[in-house]
């Protein structure tokens, strides 16, 4: 564990972050209200939604991002709208209507550069050609070393199986960051947890362990990296650790948090409240997938395949998302239910 | 806008965004000045300071190196310097979140200050007094400043954090070695431990005068040029590399050229234009204390060197400064005739008083309205409890996603607009739900609550939104909200029959 030695650099609290974040998201919809076609009003608004859903659990940004684009185009007929619109399509995975609001930009005029870097992220989402997703990502990240284009860089290389590659550029990306904000060193952390806890083939729970804690020591809000370090808690035997995790995440919509929050009670015997959690949990996803079923059809699979309980409905879901984005983790998941049938 | 999100890099970080650096002699007492940096451009109510930035205001002695094509404002190397640094949030006995900090001044004396008390912190002599806060933001931009077309107030109801430091003039800046200063505010993360980076992190932004970025560097009227903010950002105040120089120069007389053909007239000789750029090019907002600052004199101390005569003002720049339309008129036309844009002032001007910034804008409000009907309660709840609003005349489409508390209502007004609000409780015995609004009303803290009443053998139906208006004026945010409730329970009149006529209150609280 070699990365862990090295010093984390310093931020701005995790707590003063998330209250900026509010803070600056309902400033942007300010601006966006007081005039929608005000330049970059809109991006901004889909900036922050996106930060609040990503980094502290906040599921109602989708609902408002849905909102903001109908909103938008209502008012602007220029490329803007139609970039905005692939954003949010993007957002929620709903990636062929992304790449067609991205043609509709390209035709209305829109910016080239900010045009391709969105089609590569829909590529690399896709799993389309990442050989030459690859490729783009090196000369990114090169040109910048920057980790806003080093950490996608380590997510493809993941992506190909490249994990020691993908460690080391996570690495890098850590060390090369130069700014005060939590959410994109969490954002790191986050993602090494993953790569040493859930894509390697013989996954390294400890190891995952230590990036989640750090990315809850950079923003306790983090409600995925609770859910994440709460499940290898959980794994080990130590529900009151688990516990403790997912207690504070519980104002959150996502329904990982009640689920996860199920496995844990039950492994503690507590199967009354263990079954209050899995209902919670029923109807989130429900209502997620209703709303947003290809954003959310990998996490309710692995729920429906497990705790859930509803094997077909998991396979049905499972398919659904490779349909929508072949990846070699989508594929192997689908497998994977389909053989425990 | 003045230098608010003033590059890529500190967009992520609003709390490192400088917005505005002032300079002004103090309305209370004009033996003292005071020194000002706002930071984190349209901050919202609970808005704080990072805990990871050094913000400072730095001041250096400044003369007069040369005048008309040679003008140039030469700073000292001695330095008077004022840095804040914050905590992260504790929590006091009522558990809301109190932020503290200290302010080091010169000599390295600290004075511990709570953010957003407005008594603020003083030396023990009271020659220095410091402040650090939530307030209105000062700063306003009312134009299309790429197309000169004149708008309303951009920042209107917009917040700022704002340090404020109020000194003895005299004791503190001793005018008796020279009047003449030069002021920068700067926010660079505080030190790493070893180990990191392997230099130290560089910072993030700066200012000297208002818009070298946003309105000089980053020109609106030239598109696709290279953004050249976050570089300039990162650089040294007061000592701009030599090499860097040429391209920052070059990019000012670009830019200023743009600026003086943007009416279609030709105002700068290709002379006076270089000497702009070259005095502009040191970036720091000059003032004299020994003469007056006023809400005009900002920029006359470097216009007068400019055309070569003795500056007459003190420069510098007060909160109710109009920076822009000053700023503006001065590269588009060279003063030949004022452009004024399309406000006269920001949302509130500054105060006489310490910490001389005004409130923050955060005043509630609150449409309340009532009706009385004929029809008893349960009857007229079947149909106003249904959170879809679907009877609602004003609502040409509705639709409503997911189940019980949580789920979220889109409403398409017949106007076109888009509200989408979110159901937060309901209580089915007292007849009466709760939501909150998500996007489509210029609001925060946005919550309206419904409620049917018995009353003898029919009902009252009362609809009370609260609200705090963010960026529209409230009479407009007010007027929104009071037609959608009152056209609501006016139609219920048609539905069932009014036992007396609407009783409706519109208040602001």
């Amino acid at each position: 564990m070699v990365e862990l030695d090295h010093p984390s650099p310093c931020a701005t609290d995790g707590e003063i972050a998330a209250v900026n974040l509010e803070s600056a998201r309902r400033g942007a919809w300010g601006r966006f209200a007081r005039d929608p076609r005000l330049p970059g009003a809109a991006e901004a608004v889909v900036d922050h939604e996106r930060l609040a859903a990503q980094f502290l659990g906040d599921l109602d940004a989708l609902d408002r991002l849905e909102s903001l684009a109908s909103q938008f185009a209502l008012v602007d007929d220029s490329f803007r709208a139609a970039l905005v619109k692939a954003e949010v399509a993007s957002t929620v995975h709903r990636f062929d209507d992304a790449r067609g609001h991205l043609t509709r930009a390209a035709r209305l005029g829109g910016p080239r550069e900010t045009i391709e870097r969105h089609s590569l992220t829909i590529d690399q989402a896709c799993g389309v050609e990442l050989d030459a997703v690859l490729a783009a990502r090196r000369r990114l990240a090169s040109a910048s070393d920057r980790l806003e284009d080093l950490v996608p860089l380590g997510a493809v290389l993941a992506d190909l199986e490249r994990f020691d590659e993908a460690g080391a550029v996570y690495q890098q990306a850590l060390d090369s960051y130069d700014g005060i904000s939590p959410f994109p060193l969490a954002w790191v952390c986050f993602q090494l947890g993953m790569l040493w806890g859930e894509l390697v083939p013989v996954p390294d729970p400890d190891r995952a362990a230590l990036w989640y804690q750090r990315a809850i020591a950079y923003l306790p809000g983090y409600v995925k990296a609770r859910v994440h370090l709460a499940e290898i808690y959980a794994s080990q035997g130590q529900t009151g650790e688990a516990e403790e995790l997912l207690l504070p995440a519980r104002s959150s919509p996502d329904p990982e948090v009640p689920w996860r929050l199920a496995d844990v009670l039950r492994a503690q015997g507590k199967l009354d409240e263990a079954e209050t959690q899995l209902d919670a949990a029923r109807r989130g996803f429900d209502e997620l997938l209703g709303k947003y079923l290809l954003a959310f059809a990998d996490h309710a699979a692995e729920f429906y395949a497990g705790s859930g309980n509803d094997h077909p409905r998991a396979l049905q879901l499972a398919r659904a998302n490779v349909a929508n984005r072949p990846t070699r983790r989508a594929v192997k998941q689908a497998e994977a239910i389909r053989r425990n049938r | 806008m003045s230098d608010h999100v003033d590059g890529p890099r500190s967009i992520g970080d609003p709390p490192a965004d400088v917005t505005d650096l002032f300079a002004f002699t103090s309305p209370e007492n004009p033996a003292r000045t005071v020194l000002a940096v706002c930071v984190f451009p349209s901050a919202g109510e609970d808005a704080v300071f990072s805990n990871a930035i050094d913000y400072s205001i730095a001041v250096r002695r400044v003369v007069v190196a040369g005048v008309g094509a040679a003008a140039k404002f030469q700073p000292g190397d001695a330095e008077i310097r004022f840095s804040f640094r914050f905590e992260v949030l504790k929590r006091d006995t009522a558990g809301k979140a109190v932020q503290r900090g200290v302010c080091t001044l010169p000599g390295g004396l600290k004075l511990s200050l709570t953010v957003n008390d407005e008594q603020g912190a003083s030396t023990p002599e009271g020659e220095i007094r410091v402040f650090a806060g939530l307030r209105s933001d000062p700063f306003y931009l009312a134009w299309d400043i790429g197309k000169l077309e004149r708008l309303p107030n951009l920042l209107q109801h917009d917040n700022a954090l704002c340090m404020v430091v109020e000194l003895d003039t005299r004791r503190v800046l001793d005018p008796a070695k020279g009047s003449l200063f030069g002021a920068i505010a700067e926010t660079v993360p505080i030190p790493q431990p070893p180990g990191h980076l392997g230099y130290p992190a560089p910072r993030i932004d700066w200012v000297g005068r208002p818009e070298q970025t946003n309105m000089r560097f980053n020109n609106p009227a030239m598109p696709g040029i290279v953004d050249l903010r976050d570089l300039w950002n990162q650089q040294t105040p007061f000592a701009i590399p030599k090499a860097l120089q040429p391209l920052f120069l070059q990019r000012l007389k670009d830019s200023f050229a743009v600026w003086d053909g943007l009416d279609g007239k030709t105002d700068w000789t290709p002379e006076a234009l270089a000497a702009n750029a070259n005095v502009f090019l040191d970036d720091f907002l000059v003032f004299d204390v020994a003469k007056p600052i006023t809400d005009q004199s900002h920029l006359e101390i470097e216009k007068s060197t400019l055309y070569g005569r003795p500056y007459q003002t003190g420069g510098g720049r007060t909160i109710d400064a109009n920076v822009i339309d000053i700023l503006l008129t001065w590269l588009v036309n060279h003063d030949r005739e004022f452009l004024q844009g399309g406000a006269t002032g920001a949302t509130k001007p500054g105060t006489k008083v310490f910490p001389y910034f005004a409130t923050p804008n955060l005043e509630l409000q609150t449409v309340a309205e009532s009706i009385e009907l004929a029809a008893a309660a349960d009857e007229v709840w079947s149909v106003v409890g249904r959170f879809s609003l679907d009877w609602h005349p004003l609502v040409a489409r509705t639709t409503v996603t997911g189940a019980g508390i949580g789920q979220v209502r889109r409403l398409t007004t017949l106007t076109g607009g888009e509200v989408v609000e979110r159901l937060e409780a309901v209580d089915t015995a007292k007849r009466s739900y709760r939501y909150t609004m998500m996007s489509g009303v210029a609001a925060s803290r946005y919550v309206g609550k419904l409620e049917v009443t018995p009353k003898s053998s029919g009902s009252v139906v009362d609809w009370r939104v609260e609200f705090l208006a963010s960026d529209q004026p409230d009479v407009l945010v007010r007027g929104r909200v009071s037609a959608l409730v009152k056209t609501g329970l006016g139609s219920l009149k048609d539905r069932f029959a009014p036992r007396s006529g609407l009783q409706a209150t519109a208040v602001a609280q």
